[in-house]
């Protein structure tokens, strides 16, 4: 279990680890917030890609910026830059995807002083051939201005080594997935949670190393053991509340497949290493599901979840939004009308920053897993 | 009846415009055609405020703007009953209110019209924000028609050759998606045409809103809300043309006579953000009573922000600058520039921002853009929290309390 | 020459009688459920107590969120100008005040003059105002009065994240639960109070000196966790809670 350890160590510090880093390997870290940022051409370069949560808790600093009715990760990640927690990035980049994150770019723009900042404007719809050029001159574009800040090169080769090892990560983080599905006793979801946030900010290459000593844990705890308990798909952006799982565990629950920002869309699709690695980046893009905020059909997501709670055998669907997340609160009905159609059972989570109110959190979960 | 009519007061009835009449008239006309377009045979769109309208129109194609529905349903103070539908159908009360209680209406034909005419087609435009993508997928899937996203990427710092490639290339899918909807070809000739009315609907537009320069002003920005019907809905039509000529002579000639739309004007404001459509009669009176003007805002000056960017000659390519580099799609630090350019131009001493509950591309920034405003410029700033059309939000005793303390800071600076 | 300033709040009224530029008196009484009967009746306490004549009152300016059912006043005037006219009566030298009051909470900052140069207030929900100390006390089972000074005794200040009070109730029974110790609670409560209160004011770019007006300065807590949070002493006056009614007469003697 020390491999775990690990994990969930920079998982609830992971500020500290990325310090850490960066005094032992005077490298450059850059801040980034969702699963649309082209990490790979950011390791390329030889740089950290550290994805930003918000800490969350006592926010003050961000709200003489932004109104109350912003969701937690974009005031948490203001407060937590504003308050000096980030001053170790060397960079932060912005993916186009929701309005907030949008204006969060601008107003972190204007008043962090520390550090480049990017805009990486992608399209918005990705099931067309024009959206696939522009993404594509956006991304090339990406890696120029990547390599005039940091006074690099990114050659093909290291592009090519960095998306090699990128596709070995993901394919690691699938296949514990994968495990987890066949044995959902033999790891917990918050360390599944603790490994996956962890991969999203440690050294990459230390990375590949723990990754497949997780796996040879996980491989020599397999059992033939039936699970008894409730299978459950969670649906929703980022989370970042461990605790929820362990209240659905605790339930008599367990999470067996995501739709989540900060789970399966991050690492499911492979990078073809072999011709135009740009090309390839973006096709990977345009062949995973989407996030809400991005456009790719009228059903594919709410298709998506209801094939994944069939191949995953799952009883029912938790989705676990944060409270002002529009592109996530927009999309809710009709997917949840499309299980109902299908006789999959779901409930949904509004959450701020902390858990808030755990005890009524725990009787709904409780009361849910009870209907299934 | 008769009685109370012959003591109106004959100040307030010279300070109404007299064009109000003919823009309601027009507006029923409008809807009526739209209505009734499954018998004259014409189509149907539903577009999205700040859309390029012009294809459809050239297309006759019959452009409908469920903003605009929102509008309306805020106005008639049906938003918080459809507020509560839209929540029993599923929706957050965090959402947007234009969205919500259109989608609300669909099912049950709801609002103030009836619902709004079933559409053959949708046409987004995220140049205002991402909220429309979700809500025409929404109403795709509700009525089964196609839906065409026109994609103009946020303008943070620039508007790359890339970006700019993407529209225009966008724009050409556009206008093949029209073909086949409608069955025939584009016809590029009433294009120029539609173009030009386009342009001279705008400029007359920007005219009549830039009579407020004169001190003091002949209309309001509660005015302007008002008259930006015909921009947003029938922009390209010689109905337009025609209209605002006229609204632009009856504020010359309101100028000419000293008729101004807050007697004894003191105070010159600026606002910002979408109205608060439930309560702009209030709010109107409330800043009157102060002997302060609403002279401009951002708002409606949103339809003519990209008149720079289109060359009238050549009205379809220069489309993708004139509908991304609009308003709400440029970096907070562009918006405060703008925002000082109407302090100047109007020679506003306060501003008055409406932090919009429903609106977060619109609203969020705003405490930057005052940061901004005040450091180059000297004027005090009053932020109101509201929503557009869910009254729900809106509490009236800490709004006038806000208000009132706002104008006494004002007086004290005259 | 006598003036009178009425504040009438949402929890309490609060009357104050100035004579010839000195306050006289002052009185505070529950407002209650009809807000005009509140402002008659301070009135009735104040001259009763001071026995004068109605008739040698010269003039009197209502304030608080109910200055428009004082149908007696001459006058009327929000609570922003007449907190920052009553701050610097208490205090000539402050530049901002911080008032939090029953149901809102304000920041002013003026200029040089004693001017109000900008305010803002709290949004529509009860976050950061008085209205939620009191839900919080009750659900703590804690008088209101002990509050403050119960907070200062914390090791470890709980986090209470949510900003509505439904939810940050629910958050703090469920800390009870756990065992969590009240002295942190309450000062978790404060810091929470504070943080958005503090938000605020840094919107409008708050100026030291400051001084603290409203019932909610009476609380110790609040104050030192204010303190903390903006990096200077706050002044507090004895008659904090009646500043506003206090600019209130100061404005009446100003408009004759």
């Amino acid at each position: 279990m020390e491999i775990l350890n690990l994990f969930r160590e920079i998982a609830n510090n992971p500020n500290d680890y990325v310090k850490t880093w960066k005094e032992e390997n005077n490298g450059k870290v850059m801040g980034y917030f969702c699963s649309y940022t082209p990490e790979e051409i950011l390791f390329a370069a030889g740089a950290l890609p550290f994805r930003i949560f918000g800490t969350g808790g006592n926010i003050s600093m961000a709200d003489a910026h932004l109104q109350a009715y912003s969701c937690s990760l974009v005031r948490g990640a203001l407060e937590d830059t504003l308050s000096g927690k980030l001053n170790f990035l060397d960079g932060i980049i912005f993916p186009h995807t929701c309005d907030s994150i949008q204006r969060l770019s601008d107003i972190w723009r204007l008043n962090i002083g520390f550090g480049f900042h990017m805009d990486v404007v992608l399209p918005v719809k990705l099931n067309t051939d024009s959206a696939r050029e522009y993404m594509v001159n956006v991304l090339k574009k990406f890696k120029q201005r990547f390599e005039k800040e940091l006074c690099c090169e990114i050659t093909n080769e290291n592009l090519k080594a960095s998306v090699e090892k990128y596709n070995r990560i993901r394919t690691c983080l699938k296949k514990i997935y994968e495990i987890k599905r066949e044995n959902p006793d033999i790891i917990s979801s918050s360390n599944i949670y603790a490994v996956v946030k962890a991969s999203m900010v440690m050294d990459r290459n230390v990375l590949l190393e723990k990754l497949p000593r997780v796996l040879d844990l996980l491989e020599d705890k397999k059992s033939e053991v039936k699970y008894t308990g409730k299978r459950l798909i969670l649906a929703g952006g980022i989370c970042n509340f461990p605790d929820i799982y362990q209240i659905i565990e605790d339930s008599g629950g367990a999470i067996v497949w995501d739709d989540t920002c900060t789970g399966s869309r991050y690492f499911e699709g492979t990078i073809d290493p072999n011709g135009d690695i740009i090309e390839s980046i973006a096709q990977r893009y345009f062949e995973r599901h989407v996030c809400p905020a991005k456009h790719s059909g009228l059903f594919n997501r709410g298709e998506h979840i209801v094939r994944i709670v069939k191949e995953n055998n799952a009883q029912g669907v938790v989705f676990l939004f944060l409270k002002f997340c529009d592109p996530h609160a927009f999309d809710y009905p009709y997917i949840k009308e499309m299980l109902d159609k299908e006789g999959i059972p779901s409930m949904l989570f509004e959450m701020e920053d902390l858990l808030s109110s755990e005890g009524q959190l725990k009787t709904r979960c409780e009361a849910f897993l009870e209907t299934l | 009846m008769t009685n109370k009519e012959t003591v109106e007061d004959p100040e307030k009835e010279k300070r109404k415009i007299k064009s109000v009449k003919k823009m309601k008239e027009i507006m029923t006309n409008y809807y009526i055609e739209a209505k009734t377009a499954d018998q004259t045979g014409k189509k149907i769109a539903w577009i999205t405020s700040g859309g390029p309208v012009e294809p459809l129109i050239a297309m006759d194609v019959i452009p409908v703007y469920p903003e605009n529905h929102g509008a309306m349903i805020g106005a008639s103070k049906m938003g918080v009953d459809l507020c509560e539908k839209s929540e029993e159908m599923g929706y957050s009360r965090d959402l947007c209110s234009y969205a919500r209680t259109d989608i609300a209406c669909s099912p049950i034909n709801g609002g103030p019209i009836g619902g709004l005419p079933k559409p053959d087609m949708l046409i987004c435009c995220n140049n205002i924000c991402g909220t429309v993508l979700k809500w025409y997928e929404i109403q795709a899937r509700y009525y089964d028609v196609p839906l065409f996203i026109l994609d103009t990427p946020f303008c943070h710092t620039e508007f790359s050759i890339e970006a700019k490639e993407y529209v225009k290339k966008q724009i050409n899918e556009y206008l093949k998606f029209l073909e086949m909807v409608c069955d025939k070809q584009f016809d590029y000739d009433r294009m120029k045409q539609v173009g030009q009315l386009s342009l001279k609907g705008q400029r007359l537009w920007q005219a009549v809103l830039d009579t407020t320069v004169h001190q003091p002003a002949p209309m309001s920005a509660f005015d302007a809300f008002f008259h930006l019907a015909l921009i947003v809905t029938l922009r390209g039509t010689q109905i337009v043309v025609d209209y605002y000529s006229s609204l632009l002579d009856e504020m010359r000639e309101r100028i000419t006579s000293g008729i101004s739309a807050v007697h004894n004007e003191k105070h010159r404001l600026l606002w910002d953000n979408i109205p608060i459509w439930y309560r702009t009669r209030w709010l109107s009176e409330k800043f009157a009573s102060h002997d302060a003007c609403l002279v401009a805002d951002t708002y409606t000056s949103a339809w003519c922000s990209s008149l720079k960017y289109i060359n009238e000659g050549n009205f379809l390519d220069t489309m993708a600058d004139g509908y991304t580099k609009i308003y709400l799609n440029l970096g907070v630090d562009k918006m405060a520039e703008h925002v000082i350019e109407m302090i100047d131009k109007y020679n506003a001493n306060g501003i008055v921002m409406h932090s919009n509950r429903s609106c977060k591309p619109y609203s969020f920034g705003q405490y930057d853009i005052l940061k901004i405003v005040k450091e180059k410029r000297d004027i005090p700033a009053l932020v109101i929290e509201a929503d557009m059309v869910d009254e729900r939000s809106f509490s009236e005793s800490q709004i006038e309390t806000r208000i009132d303390a706002f104008m006494e800071v004002l007086k004290a600076r005259k | 020459m006598i003036t009178i300033g009425i504040d009438v709040g949402s929890i309490t009224t609060k009357a104050v009688m100035m004579k010839d530029g000195a306050v006289v008196s002052a009185k505070v009484i529950n407002t209650g459920y009809n807000a005009k009967n509140a402002g008659e009746t301070v009135l009735e306490d104040i001259i009763s107590e001071v026995r004068i004549k109605r008739s040698s009152i010269e003039r009197i300016v209502a304030t608080g969120y109910g200055r428009n059912s004082v149908p007696f006043a001459d006058k009327t005037v929000t609570e922003i100008t007449c907190h920052a006219s009553g701050g610097r009566y208490l205090n000539p030298k402050i530049r901002s005040v911080i008032d939090i009051g029953g149901q809102d909470s304000k920041a002013i900052v003026m200029d040089e003059k004693g001017r109000v140069k900008d305010f803002a207030m709290n949004d529509k929900c009860a976050a950061g105002t008085g209205r939620f100390l009191e839900v919080m006390a009750r659900a703590l089972e804690v008088d209101l009065d002990d509050f403050g000074k119960m907070s200062l005794g914390a090791k470890n200040p709980s986090i209470i994240s949510s900003i509505c009070t439904v939810f940050a109730e629910s958050e703090i029974v469920s800390l009870i639960s756990k065992g969590e110790k009240r002295e942190n609670i309450i000062a978790g409560i404060h810091n929470s109070t504070s943080a958005r209160v503090v938000a605020m004011a840094c919107r409008i770019g708050l100026t030291a000196p400051v001084m603290m007006t409203g019932g909610v300065a009476k609380n110790i807590g609040v104050v030192k966790a204010l303190e903390k949070k903006i990096g200077h002493s706050i002044f507090v006056s004895k008659e904090a809670q009646v500043a506003g009614a206090i600019g209130a007469a100061i404005i009446a003697v100003d408009s004759i």
